[in-house]
């Protein structure tokens, strides 16, 4: 059996979300979160696939359009867009009031940040002998080429999960494009796509 | 360019609050630079490019790492804590308060037809990710079959991220582990 069709399986059974109340799902969840943080390569846009995997199938806090929904969100707030991981936590915890929903939040994005900034503390107080180490070297050479796989991946599965009819892929290719041409700042791209939603010119 | 006396952790938090601050709207990179370098010189244009380099060479967030990066140039650990703390608490605090209303209201038709909208821009930011950096490839083979077998793994047979960079990583590095002037 393929992974997709497991997936396909496991969603199609009832997919219970978890209880962060009890506290050993909530060590799991922290725990998930403390482990991928330093595999955030490319500036964290990489975990997104990992995000969904996580949110979607595995404890099924949300739905594939909701993770659409806290994407655009993330994206249009400010501050770094990675800062979806506290909308995640949020999701996994909404259910159970929103005391528990910023709770959550809080704790999920600590525990993304944690582990990469105590590594970049130790990166900026030794960086002089990081320099030239053919290690620094082999890594940035060799982990470029694999980053870049990955967000290719995350770009498609994105797309996949926000669009759904020809109107919507369309507009998707434009800002695309445009984001790659032009320095227009990308609120300009969402304003005017939610004001094409808003118009029903673009559906779900 | 002169650099000033180094900035206490209060100044640090501040003046990180106030990049963050700036830069609602966009521009996080250069509002951090425009503050950091060209205000309150706490840096000097050189280093400041050397803590781009780093922040974008390691794990993280790159403006995040930066923060960082400027916090503990100057005072270690705690620096860096309170630089994240600056450059964090006001973003995340509007993001908390978007996120909530989006999990209480997003079943409202209004809400639901503009997000319908919102979602198609995003979904083309996240496309142009991989476009945005892949010039730097095009002219390597071995690079463009790294990231080709990558995107099968993960896309087509759905391998885990942790599991493809603790394989292909290593394989990448060794390929790429600089021998003299064969490269």
């Amino acid at each position: 059996m393929s992974a997709a069709a497991a997936t396909a399986t496991a969603a199609a059974q009832a997919c219970q979300a978890v209880h962060l109340s009890d506290w050993r799902n909530l060590l799991a969840v922290i725990w998930d979160f403390l482990s991928l943080s330093l595999f955030s390569l490319g500036g964290g846009n990489t975990l997104l696939n990992e995000y969904h995997h996580m949110a979607v199938d595995q404890y099924c806090w949300l739905s594939s359009r909701q993770f659409a929904d806290i994407y655009a969100i993330a994206e249009a707030a400010p501050g770094p867009s990675s800062m979806i991981v506290g909308l995640l936590g949020m999701g996994a915890a909404v259910k159970e009031g929103p005391a528990w929903a910023l709770l959550s939040a809080v704790v999920a994005e600590v525990s993304i940040l944690l582990p990469s900034t105590l590594l970049m503390v130790v990166a900026a107080l030794s960086w002089n002998r990081l320099r030239n180490s053919p290690w620094r070297v082999a890594f940035e050479r060799g982990l470029g080429p694999i980053t870049l796989g990955i967000l290719f991946s995350v770009g498609l599965k994105i797309l996949r999960i926000s669009d759904h009819d020809t109107p919507a892929y369309a507009v998707s290719l434009v800002v695309c494009v445009l984001m790659l041409r032009t320095k227009i700042s990308p609120l300009w791209f969402m304003a005017v796509a939610g004001a094409m939603g808003a118009l029903g010119i673009v559906n779900r | 360019m002169t650099t000033s006396a180094a900035p206490s952790r209060l100044q640090l938090f501040l003046g990180m609050q106030q990049v963050a601050l700036s830069s609602f709207g966009g521009g996080l990179s250069a509002w951090s630079e425009r503050i950091v370098v060209e205000d309150r010189h706490w840096m000097s244009k050189e280093e400041f490019i050397t803590g781009l380099t780093v922040a974008r060479l390691f794990p993280g967030p790159n403006q995040i790492n930066m923060a960082v990066y400027i916090g503990s140039r100057f005072h270690g650990l705690s620096g860096a804590l309170v630089a994240l703390l600056g450059i964090l608490l006001l973003p995340f605090s509007v993001l908390l308060v978007l996120g909530l209303s989006y999990y209480y209201l997003h079943e409202t038709l209004a809400v639901d037809r503009v997000l319908a909208g919102v979602i198609t821009a995003s979904a083309g930011m996240a496309l142009s990710m991989g476009f945005k950096i892949a010039g730097a490839y095009t002219r390597d083979p071995v690079a463009l079959l790294l990231a080709g077998v990558s995107f099968i793994a993960m896309s087509v047979f759905h391998v885990r991220l942790v599991p493809l960079v603790l394989v292909a990583g290593p394989l990448a590095m060794a390929w790429y582990w600089p021998r003299g002037e064969r490269r």
